[in-house]
């Protein structure tokens, strides 16, 4: 077969493997790191020993995912060397520089601090302990932001120029604030939230639902109810600015995300495909179904465009995404999770206005619950297609308009890459099963009621008397 | 500014060996630990392994990924000239390092432990393998083009000297995990450390010795800087001092001493470090590219050290921070209650 002996091929699909399966631990933490401040915040505020007790369950989802997130990210780093050496040779006076912020700031601060957030319990004060806490949460994020500066720079070169094959900085402030940086930081920022709220909430759904521990999780619901009422409507929002700046910087990836092959000219209305079968070879889709002049309203809320929207054709081959079906249902299935994850939240919301959300009545709701169950894992997949449009859209290019991806790629030996893919494949399916496997059981645990409670100060020794506990009410004097 | 484009080369020289000193000595011990949990032979041994690495081995290991970043973006020639040429021993690590650091999660949820355990010990193992044919073959020099291309075949790596190494590499942190598990354990473990460091402390030397000797020897380049004054002097006097450490170090064991074997043993991988930067310096390819001419863009070195640079002490700063938080002996699979 070609594509196994055709190298850049064979680094693209490695790349790919790993940063498909790298994203699903860290999308997770970065997002739970946030909900454990919030959950140890409100144990310091309230002594509620509950929230103790949530933020010492929740960690050990915590560990389990940021352990593996740490190993399947190793190799990320390394591939822009083995695999991508030319790459790493034109951009590193900024991408790398990026990538050893990354480090330094960001993941040193998470991995430094995590120790004392999971075993540091009985060794430091509340206080210290917290702040261990925030840092690990501040890391993590300070990650996200790193990645995507160095990412959205890539998707919008800024601040230097191409010479001689080697991208030269002028200004450093303008590459890190480059065009996309903004609304990508936030985009994914926002991502990372709601797919922990979504998994922090589907599984709190499912302890209600099997009759356990009812009371606790439905407090843990509750908290991440009251966050998603502002983060799915926002990333709706934040979504729809992204698509802006697209079609503003990168039409290729636009008409690709549409699968529009004819342009739309200004001054007409333009029908809007809601699904389609793309057809490279025919430039066509063979089959649609479209909304008529939706184009229109949905980038300019009016029925005429005023700019023309670009087709395919407009641009010779090679110069264009392939994989154009791919490209498409991704952003469709992208957009409609983030539809769906406001519609659940909104349900929710009724539900929780109307009354029926308290600890004696939720487990009633049972439609509710089970929709939340199903939404658990839509976070990662919305993700994941997201990032599938904003890569594979971005081709042929591995840094937008100056550098190609098959100009990117390390010469190695075909062989080498394809034992290294496959290496790859099965250990991330191994470790994916794994983390299914054993994540699962964490669940199936429970939280641990019985966990003594740090000692913050005397009263909060009374609270966490065992509930079998009747406090002698007989009046003093006849006491003993 | 020619004394500029002189100096933040060096600079990040110095910075590149300080992520590398402090990833090869603290995950050293991490990896260290690792291969010997494949001798212990039972379940509660290997419990109190793990456990005194449990808080630090992702921060220790952080310091490799500081090391990757930095190096891509200060030298980014040499990144991926490096990283391309050794593209087998950098994956064997990196493989290594994930099956390492899965058991650490899996193993605790787990039932069937057994498999868990295997595959921390060969984790660690194939990691250090990685590692050490890697440093060796750095060491030996890459085949490149005028450009400073990657020329070379695909098993370049593989030879005697870079066996060498990494069979000296794998006995150094064999040595320095025993004298962490000196520091963190007690009774019959601890015992078991005392012979292992004794036993690693000899092979290391012995590894360090035909390294020393047979480096000048092969290649002519480093023989002939290395035996002109004034680096004929310093050079000298690193294996002087080396015996006299590992001496010192012997002397602790025999004494049965906690604290100090650690510390010699760290000695010696300074010593170690500082011969080798010596035989690298001012390559960052040995013999064939120098810093000079790997180095990135002087605004990127400058742009980097204002954001790094200043982050290197705090960084340091909570990384003791957490090692004096978690003082003490392990028992089983706790840390002891500080008082």
């Amino acid at each position: 077969m070609d594509l196994l002996s055709n190298t850049v091929a064979l680094s693209r699909m490695q790349f790919a493997l790993t940063a498909i399966f790298h994203m699903l631990w860290p999308v997770l933490t970065t997002g739970m790191a946030i909900y454990l401040v919030i959950v140890e915040g409100l144990w310091l505020k309230t002594r509620n020993p509950d929230y103790y007790r949530h933020a010492r369950f929740w960690s050990k989802l915590y560990v389990l995912n940021f352990g593996i997130g740490v190993a399947s990210g190793l190799p990320m780093e390394f591939q822009f060397g083995t695999n991508w050496a030319p790459f790493s040779e034109a951009v590193g006076d900024f991408f790398g520089s990026i990538l050893g912020f990354e480090g330094a700031m960001a993941f040193m601060l998470e991995a430094g601090f995590l120790g004392i957030m999971l075993f540091g319990w009985g060794r430091v004060n509340p206080v210290i302990h917290y702040l261990a806490t925030i840092m690990v949460a501040f890391g993590a994020n300070l990650s996200t932001f790193w990645i995507l500066v160095a990412n959205s720079w890539l998707q919008s070169p800024a601040g230097g120029e191409m010479v001689d094959g080697k991208f030269i900085v002028s200004d450093y402030f303008q590459a890190i604030a480059n065009p996309f940086m903004i609304k990508s930081v936030s985009h994914m920022f926002f991502a990372t939230l709601e797919t922990s709220l979504f998994v922090i909430g589907g599984i709190s759904a499912w302890y209600i639902l099997n009759n356990r521990h009812q009371a606790f999780f439905s407090q843990s619901l509750k908290i991440v109810l009251a966050a998603a009422i502002a983060v799915t409507p926002l990333q709706i929002y934040i979504g729809h600015l992204s698509a802006e700046q697209v079609a503003q910087y990168q039409p290729t990836k636009l008409a690709a995300m549409e699968a529009k092959w004819d342009t739309s000219p200004a001054g007409q209305p333009a029908d809007w495909s809601l699904l389609a079968l793309p057809d490279e070879s025919t430039q066509s889709n063979t089959w649609e179904i479209s909304i008529p002049n939706g184009l229109g309203y949905i980038l300019e809320f009016k029925k005429n465009l005023s700019a023309p929207v670009l087709g395919l054709k407009e641009w010779p081959s090679s110069d264009r995404p392939h994989m154009v079906g791919l490209i498409y249902y991704s952003f469709r299935i992208m957009s409609g999770i983030g539809f769906f994850l406001a519609g659940l939240m909104l349900w929710s919301l009724l539900q929780w206005m109307l009354g029926n959300l308290s600890s004696e009545k939720i487990a009633r709701q049972t439609w509710l619950l089970r929709t939340w169950i199903f939404a658990a894992p839509l976070g990662y997949i919305a993700v994941e297609s997201g990032w599938i449009v904003r890569c594979v859209g971005r081709q042929p290019w591995t840094m937008y308009g100056q550098i190609r991806t098959a100009d990117a790629a390390s010469q190695l030996p075909a062989g080498n890459v394809l034992t290294s893919l496959t290496l790859f494949a099965v250990i991330y399916s191994i470790l994916f099963v794994s983390t299914l496997y054993f994540g699962s059981r964490i669940i199936r645990q429970g939280p641990n009621m019985e966990l003594t409670i740090p000692n913050l100060d005397p009263a909060v020794a009374i609270e966490t008397e065992p509930a079998t506990f009747v406090p002698d009410q007989r009046p003093i004097e006849t006491q003993q | 500014m020619d004394a500029l484009i002189h100096f933040l080369p060096q600079v990040w020289f110095v910075i590149l060996a300080l992520f590398l000193f402090l990833y090869v000595m603290l995950d050293g011990f991490d990896l260290g630990v690792g291969i010997l949990s494949l001798t212990s032979s039972d379940e509660e041994r290997r419990s109190i392994l793990m456990t005194s690495l449990g808080n630090i081995w992702d921060a220790n290991e952080t310091w490799l990924v500081l090391m990757g970043g930095a190096l891509f973006g200060a030298f980014p020639l040499a990144y991926g000239t490096i990283l391309s040429a050794l593209y087998i021993p950098i994956f064997m690590m990196i493989f290594g390092l994930i099956f390492r650091a899965v058991a650490f999660e899996f193993r605790e949820h787990s039932d069937r432990k057994l498999f868990w355990n295997a595959a921390f010990g060969a984790g660690s193992f194939i990691a250090a393998l990685g590692q050490g044919f890697s440093l060796g073959s750095v060491i030996e020099g890459i085949a490149v083009d005028e450009a400073g291309h990657f020329i070379g075949s695909t098993w370049d790596w593989l030879d005697w000297r870079s066996l060498l190494v990494a069979l000296a590499l794998i006995q150094g942190y064999v040595l320095i995990g025993s004298t962490y598990l000196i520091l963190k354990t007690e009774g019959d473990l601890q015992k078991t450390h005392f012979r292992t460091a004794k036993l690693a402390a000899i092979t290391t030397l012995v590894g360090a010795v035909l390294i020393t000797i047979t480096t000048p020897i092969v290649y002519e380049a480093a023989r002939t800087r290395l035996f002109s004054p004034p680096l004929i002097y310093i050079f000298s006097i690193i294996p002087v001092l080396g015996i006299i450490l590992v001496g010192l170090l012997l002397r602790s064991l025999n004494k049965e001493e906690e604290n100090t074997p650690f510390v010699w043993t760290i000695l010696i991988f300074l010593l170690t470090f500082i011969g080798l930067g010596m035989i690298v310096f001012p390559y960052i390819i040995p013999n064939q590219i120098t810093i000079y001419q790997a180095a990135a863009a002087p605004s990127a070195l400058v742009f980097m050290l204002t954001f790094i640079g200043v982050l290197i002490p705090i960084m340091l700063f909570y990384n003791i921070y957490n090692y004096v938080v978690f003082r003490g002996k392990v028992v089983g699979d706790v840390y002891e209650e500080s008082s």
